[in-house]
């Protein structure tokens, strides 16, 4: 009885600093040594990859990174797994960027993505360019969806966009896609400029934002929705090119099984200990 | 062939890393920060570089390019700048009222669109045709839409119906909370599980990580034990 | 004339005018003020940007003044001045290599990474310690949340295909139509407020006296 109280009380009354200790035991091991756990594809997912793989060659796709850098970690397998899609695809893609932090991003993706540029004999200027950071507040991005070259004159590199397949682009009818990556409040001006005028729009979101924006996927503002790194491991997948998305999913499945257990044990010591002494006081 | 500027960008990273998780130990300690102070004090910095270079790109190159008007961007910018100075202040509230006034018009005339009335538009759906799932699906978002809304209701008595729908319309809001609590919760772990990613992918990074983690640590263990944990960080 | 200048009445009479110009031309298809309002739009977000600058300023009047009174810890708020001043000057001598490209990434990056990925563990905490059944209301949080974390481990799925439509039908009706409500009611509060803001009840938001 006494060693079961202690069990018990253990379960009720553990140091936190547990929790610390074996979630980053938890996540780090797989990640050292995969685990090679399957997945499962949800539709979601299925739906955003018909989305990407239904844009034409020489489509015109604002793909934006309205990411901090954690964020980026975060959903880099969905970025990069959309990025091969549409240079498959052969898209004329353009790259803007909406947060300070997210300017070191468009290098790394297109670095990853080097096959698929090489392949699709990419060139910058005429198939792709990266304008940097041109999405600061509401009113950027309400001027660019208004008119696109009293905007933007010049690439991230300081180098003029006239003579890059930009000069077509007018206002929001000129894109066949905005390819949104997000953490936070630039998405809801895209949405509110772009999307709502007629443009199609996706958005890869952190899974705290997955809740807030589904109200938009459901309303049919959004074409498709991605989320997390979960989505972008299943986009891996659909596409058959595993990445960091995949890799980490082993992680993913431990972290979420050691919660569960977390809050299992919590009850269990809840209700054989904790409650027991609240009655005996 | 990893270069020595690779080696000092993820020896110097995942130091800083390890000591901003340092917070963990339950402590605050000087490493953390160390690490606090420098993500504000370089991060403040990457903001004004590129802020800056957004106001050249959108507001000098397009004034040289021809745009004049945009002239009075930049004079608005500086009005705003009087709001450091006491007996010119005024002056930056006419700026700030122009910034106001046009984004309070720039967020009126989509929020009321894609916020509200869409939203409104999307929960008021056919009920009685479609599949089972869908019929299932509809039935369930629209009870669960009004009856949450009314569970908020502040300004009238409730009683009767509206009470029952508030009562139920509580229950339906924690199984809401419970579903968007798990999502939240995969989305911070997909923030670690990729931040970890980083720093063991390629291999050759991990001994750097493990490094990190233990001399952190045990700086931080040294510095409790010997009661000095407390001496040098910032005063609250 | 001056006393005009700093009136409540002119800085109302601008914040309308600027609002009109935006607004009306969305709803009509005239050019030139759909043009006219384009520019003022460009405007406003040039001016945004200065706005960091005030930021910057109440920073470092903060730092300087924990430094001159030689507060616990002064010589952290000396290193975040610094570290403010040698970014912009690395930036000056170049963003793709140098220096500014190993702040990015051996500083910035990382550190921002943190920021965000240690709610994790405080998440985690929170929950484990703070989750228990003790009554009707919290046993549903509970169980929609461990039907919808079993659901995120794409393990469970791969082995119990039976959870994904509980899980979905949880996420896409209760959390959805929750997600919608807090929409739909915030969105009216924030219109209230804004005409509020427009009809000059609410001057503390361009910082001047107070609440009608």
């Amino acid at each position: 009885m006494a060693n079961n109280g202690g069990i018990l009380k253990f379960m009720a009354e553990y140091d936190r600093r547990w929790i610390y200790l074996l979630i980053f035991v938890v996540v780090v091991a797989p990640l050292l040594q995969p685990l090679g756990f399957p997945i499962s594809v949800s539709p979601d997912t299925e739906v955003y990859h018909k989305i990407l793989a239904d844009v034409k060659p020489g489509d015109k796709v604002l793909f934006t990174l309205d990411t901090e850098f954690s964020g980026y970690m975060e959903i880099q397998s969905g970025i990069i797994a959309s990025m091969r899609i549409l240079l498959n695809r052969g898209a004329k893609i353009c790259v803007a960027v909406g947060h300070p932090e997210a300017t070191s991003i468009p290098q790394l993706v297109f670095d990853a993505c080097s096959a698929e540029l090489t392949a699709g004999g990419y060139q910058y200027g005429r198939d792709y360019v990266n304008l940097g950071y041109i999405l600061p507040n509401e009113s950027a991005v309400a001027a660019l969806a208004e008119d696109f070259h009293s905007t933007v004159r010049q690439d991230a590199k300081g180098a003029s966009i006239a003579g890059t397949f930009l000069d077509d682009v007018k206002d929001w009818s000129s894109w066949a896609l905005i390819a949104d990556f997000t953490t936070g409040l630039g998405t809801a001006y895209l949405r509110a400029h772009f999307a709502l005028r007629g443009t199609p729009m996706t958005v890869n979101v952190i899974g705290v934002m997955s809740p807030t924006e589904r109200p938009f996927y459901d309303s049919g503002i959004y074409k498709a929705i991605l989320n997390s790194m979960r989505g972008g491991a299943e986009l891996e997948y659909l596409i058959g090119h595993p990445g960091p998305g995949m890799t980490a999913m082993d992680a993913f499945t431990l972290g979420h099984y050691l919660l569960i257990g977390f809050i299992i044990i919590g009850n269990i010591g809840y209700f054989g200990y904790s409650r027991r002494q609240a009655k005996k006081t | 062939m990893v270069d020595i500027i690779e080696i000092s960008i993820v020896a110097v990273g995942t130091f800083l890393a390890m000591a901003m998780f340092s917070t963990l130990y339950g402590k605050s300690n000087p490493l953390y920060s160390l690490a606090e102070e420098s993500y504000l004090g370089f991060g403040t910095g990457l903001t004004i570089v590129i802020n800056v270079l957004y106001i050249w790109k959108t507001g000098v190159v397009n004034i040289q390019a021809g745009d004049w008007i945009l002239t009075f961007g930049l004079i608005l910018g500086l009005m705003i700048l009087l709001r450091m100075n006491k007996n010119y202040n005024w002056i930056a509230r006419l700026g700030i009222a122009v910034v106001l006034g046009a984004q309070f018009a720039l967020s009126f005339r989509t929020l009321i669109f894609t916020n509200f009335i869409q939203q409104i538009s999307a929960t008021i759906v056919p009920l009685f045709t479609g599949t089972g799932t869908e019929l299932l699906y509809r039935w369930t978002i629209t009870i669960c839409v009004i009856v949450m809304l009314t569970f908020f209701l502040y300004t009238t008595e409730l009683k009767g119906p509206l009470l029952w729908s508030s009562k139920l319309g509580e229950y339906l809001l924690y199984i809401a909370f419970g579903a968007i609590f798990a999502q939240t919760f995969m989305g911070r772990l997909g923030l670690f599980t990729g931040f970890m990613q980083n720093y063991t992918v390629p291999p050759w990074q991990t001994p750097y990580l493990l490094a990190s983690m233990i001399i952190v640590l045990a700086i931080v263990i040294i510095l409790d034990r010997t009661k000095t944990i407390d001496k040098w960080i910032p005063e609250e | 004339m001056s006393e005009f200048l700093k009136s409540r009445t002119l800085q109302l009479i601008i914040m309308i005018s600027a609002f009109l110009i935006v607004f009306v031309p969305y709803f009509t298809s005239i050019p030139e003020l759909s043009t006219f309002s384009t520019k003022l739009i460009t405007i406003t977000a040039i001016a945004n940007a200065f706005t960091l600058v005030l930021a910057v300023y109440s920073q470092f009047r903060r730092g300087i003044n924990i430094v001159q009174k030689r507060r616990r810890g002064w010589y952290f708020k000396v290193w975040m001045m610094l570290s403010i001043v040698l970014m912009c000057i690395f930036a000056l001598l170049g963003q793709d290599t140098g220096p500014y490209h190993w702040v990015m990434f051996a500083i910035i990056n990382p550190l921002s990474s943190v920021n965000y990925g240690i709610l994790a563990f405080y998440m985690a905490s929170t929950c484990a310690r703070a989750f228990r059944a003790r009554n009707m209301k919290a046993l549903f949080l509970l169980s929609a949340g461990i039907i919808v974390l079993l659901y995120q481990a794409p393990l469970t799925g791969a082995f119990f295909p039976g959870i994904q439509p509980i899980a979905l039908y949880l996420n896409n009706t209760f959390a959805m139509a929750a997600a919608r409500m807090f929409l739909i009611s915030v969105t009216v509060g924030g219109i209230v407020f804004g005409v509020r803001v427009l009809l000059g009840q609410e001057p503390s938001v361009i910082g001047v006296g107070k609440e009608a």
